[in-house]
């Protein structure tokens, strides 16, 4: 996978990586399932490959950013 | 001494005279009083020592001219003193808590002191008692209104002085747990106007970060009291995101802390709560990812085990039974086929010989065979005579044969 340089903003974790970890469940709930055909599940698990690699990415390449607010707000 | 005196003296007051010890258990049984047990004296230190045992040595006397004045002894014991939050000093203004004892060896009388507060601070405490009664009834610090940390928070608000250990310290816990966006709101922690800071600083942070940590390190009472004053825990409960504190130390209990969502005991375990740990995170992801690929294989298995259900039901033998089956089927069929077809041409057959006949029977040439001749003018058979004129040319048709002639003439025999 090309490089996704993840600016690091919390949202992204927060929106992002929460949903995919949720899709992620789903899709091995699919593949479980008997009733999902041989090449979707195949189809299922390159796309579950692909969120698994893109949450590592953003768990390993996860920067700490700091603000400070002002005080005269 | 007149010895023959003292019968005398018994006599006159009526009474045996009492030794010292005796005198002293009187007074100590009298300073057993309740009034005089586990009382607040407020007074000003005065003769102040610090014993080399760690004992302290002083009175507490009343300011004041005339006879309002006043001073009593005072002893703090060492494993009291331990506990001491200052250092006592000539003048210094306190509430003692103790009980009165008499000291017999000394034919004093004494206060045993307990615990000591600066009179201001004394002040305070009752204050922080009369707020936590009032925001206790204004539901403040029920369980219900406590909220759920956000599972994985996406920005950190942080309410601290931006100088000092706490920021430093969460700023590593979060770092090297689950690298985020931390929102300092910083904020003066202690000093007269610092409640009005801090609650700015939460109320600042609003809409801006997921979760809120209000912390500050230790210190004393009086360094905390800003966290206990209503304007930081109205701030922390009118907060939309969850709040957790991190006040002090953890025997260091201020109302923001029963305010708060939750309490952590320092900043560098509300750090913890907050954010998950990603090593925990990769590792659950790495689960997930084996869980995956158990899927898949077992979806796989499943397939080559429909494969092999399949093949086995497509077995040549079977396929063969299948093709004789229908073989015969057909055999049968032709059979039927050929039956009905014969059957159907025979009666065909009869039907057309019984027409045949019919047919015979009606053949006009069998007519002409027996000798009668049948005349034609124009192509019609002449049925009348009335069709008929002399001089026509007709044709008269014979068995085997026919002639052409000419009417000589024509004889009605009868007017039909």
């Amino acid at each position: 996978m090309a490089a996704v340089r993840l600016s690091w903003s919390g949202l992204i974790m927060k929106e992002t990586y929460e949903t995919k970890v949720e899709q992620l469940k789903q899709i091995i709930e699919k593949i479980e399932d008997g009733t999902t055909g041989l090449d979707e599940s195949m189809k299922l698990y390159e796309q579950g490959a692909v969120l698994v690699k893109q949450c590592e990415l953003m768990l390993t390449e996860a920067e700490l950013k700091i603000t400070t607010l002002s005080r005269d707000a | 001494m007149d010895w023959f005196n003292r019968p005398e003296i018994i006599v006159v007051t009526g009474k045996v005279p009492l030794r010292v010890s005796e005198l002293s258990v009187i007074i100590e049984g009298l300073l057993d009083s309740p009034l005089l047990q586990d009382i607040l004296v407020r007074g000003e230190v005065t003769n102040y020592t610090h014993h080399a045992r760690g004992h302290r040595y002083f009175s507490l006397s009343e300011k004041g001219g005339g006879n309002t004045s006043a001073i009593i002894k005072c002893v703090m014991w060492r494993s009291d003193a331990e506990r001491l939050s200052f250092n006592p000093t000539e003048g210094m203004e306190i509430i003692a808590t103790g009980t009165v004892r008499a000291y017999a060896p000394h034919g004093s009388y004494q206060l045993q002191v307990k615990e000591m507060r600066k009179a201001g601070l004394g002040e305070k405490f009752l204050l922080v008692e009369q707020w936590k009664s009032e925001l206790l009834a204004q539901g403040c610090f029920s369980l219900e209104r406590k909220r759920m940390l956000p599972l994985y928070p996406a920005r950190i608000g942080v309410v601290t002085s931006e100088t000092g250990a706490v920021i430093h310290d969460i700023r590593t816990v979060v770092a090297r747990r689950y690298p985020l966006e931390i929102v300092i709101s910083p904020t003066a922690v202690q000093g007269e106007d610092a409640h009005r800071e801090i609650a700015c600083a939460i109320t600042r942070l609003a809409g801006k970060v997921d979760v809120v940590i209000v912390a500050r390190g230790g210190g004393s009472f009086e360094d905390l009291f800003p966290f206990n004053h209503p304007d930081v825990v109205r701030a922390i409960v009118a907060c939309p995101v969850p709040v957790i504190s991190a006040i002090g130390h953890e025997v260091d209990v201020t109302l923001s802390d029963l305010a708060a969502d939750l309490r952590a005991a320092t900043p560098s375990a509300a750090a913890e709560l907050i954010v998950p740990d990603r090593m925990v995170l990769i590792a659950r992801l790495k689960e997930l990812q084996s869980l995956m690929s158990a899927a898949l294989q077992g979806r796989v298995a499943g397939a080559w085990e429909e494969i092999a259900e399949m093949r086995d039901r497509l077995r040549p033998q079977r396929f063969r039974r299948k093709l004789e089956e229908r073989a015969h089927n057909i055999v049968d069929l032709s059979d039927r086929l050929e039956r009905a077809f014969s059957n159907r041409i025979g009666r065909e057959k009869l039907i057309l010989a019984e027409m045949k006949t019919a047919l015979d029977s009606r053949n006009p040439r069998a007519v002409l065979a027996r000798g009668y001749c049948v005349a034609e003018k124009g192509g019609a058979i002449v049925r009348r005579t009335a069709a008929i004129e002399q001089g026509d040319s007709i044709k008269i048709r014979f068995y085997d044969g026919s002639s052409q002639v000419i009417v000589e003439r024509v004889d009605h025999e009868r007017d039909l």
